[in-house]
């Protein structure tokens, strides 16, 4: 088992007294996919913003790919990191002034010198993947939230990373179109894509995740396979939340 | 075909009446202006038509158009000013192709180099120094080159007014608010008067350079300011995913900010051209005999000395072409923008 993250006591405050990560530690190995939930605020997305870097953090250590960063944030080892890693965010943040091929083939033409051809070649193949070919010409605006984020998904996958994280990618969506976003993260997991995943999608998790991880007020509260800790969890708390989300 | 709705007119004269005619005093007003408007359009046009001596237009156009440039030479920047304005309407009712729509902005800045060239002379044109030009030629250069100086420079300032180093940032931001708070017409002065006098003897930079660099220290200012605007209304979330992305520093100025920043602010950077082309004018005080200045050393021949009227009357139809050419053209820019990626 190879583990492509490793957290040990993360820690971060952003105002002084409030830990938005309380000594967080987890890890994941290689094709397995993690979702993270909890209550809004209780420090999901500034976890999983700390693998790729876009987050540092105060005390603790972090072993993404065998790459160690520590609280010094070593700009050096996060661009390392930044090449192996994708991410997909809530509101898709694609390049507006780009097209969706545009998109997909700025990071490998510029970051990995790729040359255009062989990147778009690769970047067709991803679309298709996606379901999305038919629209490569297009812009972001043109296409409808589903077809967004499934573009933004495409544009992580075009680096070939080891490891995805995703931030709720289909909280910003209309609920018909939660599912072919949904639909396309699963076929990444049967690919043996290693997945970090903020979500509160309880299908996905049950079907997908290899373990749940349920957190509060920036503390990991329990970590369990999806079974357990849907049926069964240990802790009141995780309970409570559950109990929540059915009611929606 | 233009087709008239009848009821919608017979509406329309319904409302006027009922508006302007509905009480006496409404209609007394109503009258007096009819009455002095028209009095002001037929004195206009009897002038235009009958009074004014259109000679003192007629007999000078090549004056206007080249200033002083060599009789026997005017060819070159007549041919300048005609491809320039070849291409505007090329651009405006050109067909649609891409490639050709890609090249066209290459073709555009290439108009500057050939003006150039076909002004300076060299390589098999005989030289003309630059105290020759003049009229709406030297208006254009005095226009174009500013331009297309001032838009990096603008741009590098508005980079440094964001970035994270105080010096720069500091430097940045007085050079901006100083040029902000100087009249342009100081700025001209000290570029005509003063740099030689910093300038170590022997090297002399000729009056028309002088003008195009005091119009770029001005203007860059304010491009630096939209271009500023557009940086900060670009989310934090762009510059997020290109982090994600592995993009460097660099890159992400590159590819995602400038482009980005440049179309938001591309109404107003138009608005500042067309500005600077009007500003030009100012030149005719420092002594260029641009547009202006044309007029008025026409204006001191004793020949037609006293007809400020039909000289101004026809600068201003000159400065108003020219305007509308450029704000069409921008209009255009902008139209294919929000066109090629909706709404953006
Ligand atoms: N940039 C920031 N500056 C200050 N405080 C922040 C910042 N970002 C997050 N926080 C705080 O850190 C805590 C954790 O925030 P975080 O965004 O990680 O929560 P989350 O679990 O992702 O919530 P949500 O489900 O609403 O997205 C919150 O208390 C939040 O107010
Ligand atoms: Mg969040």
């Amino acid at each position: 088992m190879e583990p492509i993250v490793i957290a040990k006591n993360l820690t971060k405050s952003y105002t002084k007294g409030l830990r938005a990560l309380d000594n967080v530690s987890l890890k994941v190995n290689r094709g397995k996919v993690l979702v993270v939930m909890g209550p809004s605020g209780s420090g999901k997305s500034t976890l999983i913003r700390t693998f790729n870097g876009l987050e540092a953090f105060d005390n603790g250590e972090l072993n993404i790919l065998g790459i160690k960063i520590d609280s010094t944030h070593d700009e050096r080892k996060i661009q390392k990191i930044r090449r192996r890693v994708g991410m997909v965010f809530q509101q898709f943040n694609l390049f507006p002034h780009l097209s969706i091929l545009e998109n997909i083939t700025l990071a490998p033409i510029h970051v990995q010198k790729r040359r255009q051809i062989e990147a778009e070649e690769y970047g067709m193949y991803l679309l298709s993947q996606m379901g999305i070919d038919s629209h490569a010409k297009k812009y972001p605006s043109q296409l409808s939230g589903g077809e967004q984020q499934r573009v933004a998904i495409a544009r992580a996958l075009a680096l070939k990373p080891e490891l995805l994280l995703f931030d709720e990618p289909t909280s910003a969506l209309d609920p018909e179109r939660v599912n072919e976003v949904l639909d396309a993260m699963r076929r990444l997991a049967e690919q043996g894509m290693t997945m970090v995943v903020v979500t509160h999608e309880i299908s996905f998790a049950k079907d997908v995740s290899d373990q749940v991880l349920f957190m509060d007020s920036g503390k990991v509260i329990e970590t369990s396979p999806p079974n357990i800790f849907f049926s069964n969890a240990r802790h009141e708390r995780s309970r409570k939340f559950l109990n929540q989300l059915d009611k929606h | 075909m233009f087709k008239i709705d009848i009821s919608s007119t017979i509406f329309f004269l319904k409302n006027l009446k009922k508006t302007l005619f509905s009480n006496l005093f409404n209609t007394i007003i109503t009258l007096l202006i009819i009455l002095f408007i028209s009095v002001a359009i037929s004195n206009t046009f009897a002038w235009l038509l009958f009074k004014a001596n259109w000679k003192v237009v007629i007999s000078n156009l090549p004056l206007y158009a080249f200033g002083s440039f060599p009789p026997n030479e005017q060819w070159r920047p007549a041919t300048w000013m005609i491809s320039l304005l070849l291409l505007s309407i090329f651009t405006l009712c050109g067909p649609e192709w891409k490639w050709l729509r890609k090249n066209l902005l290459i073709v555009w800045v290439g108009t500057i180099p050939l003006g150039l060239y076909l002004l300076y002379g060299g390589l098999g044109l005989s030289p003309i120094m630059s105290r020759h030009w003049g009229g709406l030629t030297l208006t254009i250069l005095l226009t174009v080159c500013s331009s297309l100086l001032s838009l990096p420079f603008g741009i590098v300032l508005a980079l440094c007014r964001q970035s994270s180093l105080p010096l720069i940032q500091k430097l940045s931001s007085i050079y901006i608010d100083v040029m902000r708070a100087i009249p342009l017409i100081a700025v001209l002065f000290f570029g005509q008067l003063l740099i030689p006098l910093f300038l170590p003897v022997g090297i002399e930079i000729d009056r028309v350079w002088r003008a195009i660099f005091a119009f770029t220290l001005f203007v860059s200012a304010y491009i630096a300011e939209d271009i500023r605007g557009g940086l900060q209304s670009i989310p934090n979330t762009q510059i997020e995913a290109a982090n994600s992305l592995g993009l460097n520093q660099y890159q992400i100025i590159q590819f995602i900010l400038i482009p980005q920043a440049l179309r938001i602010a591309l109404p107003a950077l138009t608005n500042q051209s067309i500005g600077l082309f009007q500003n030009t004018s100012l030149m005719a005080i420092l002594g260029l005999v641009e547009l202006l200045g044309v007029g008025r050393s026409i204006l001191a021949n004793p020949e037609f000395i006293g007809q400020y009227i039909e000289v101004y009357v026809w600068l201003a139809c000159v400065y108003w072409m020219v305007c509308t050419i450029m704000a069409v053209l921008a209009r255009h820019l902008e139209q294919r923008m929000t066109i090629n990626q909706a709404n953006f």
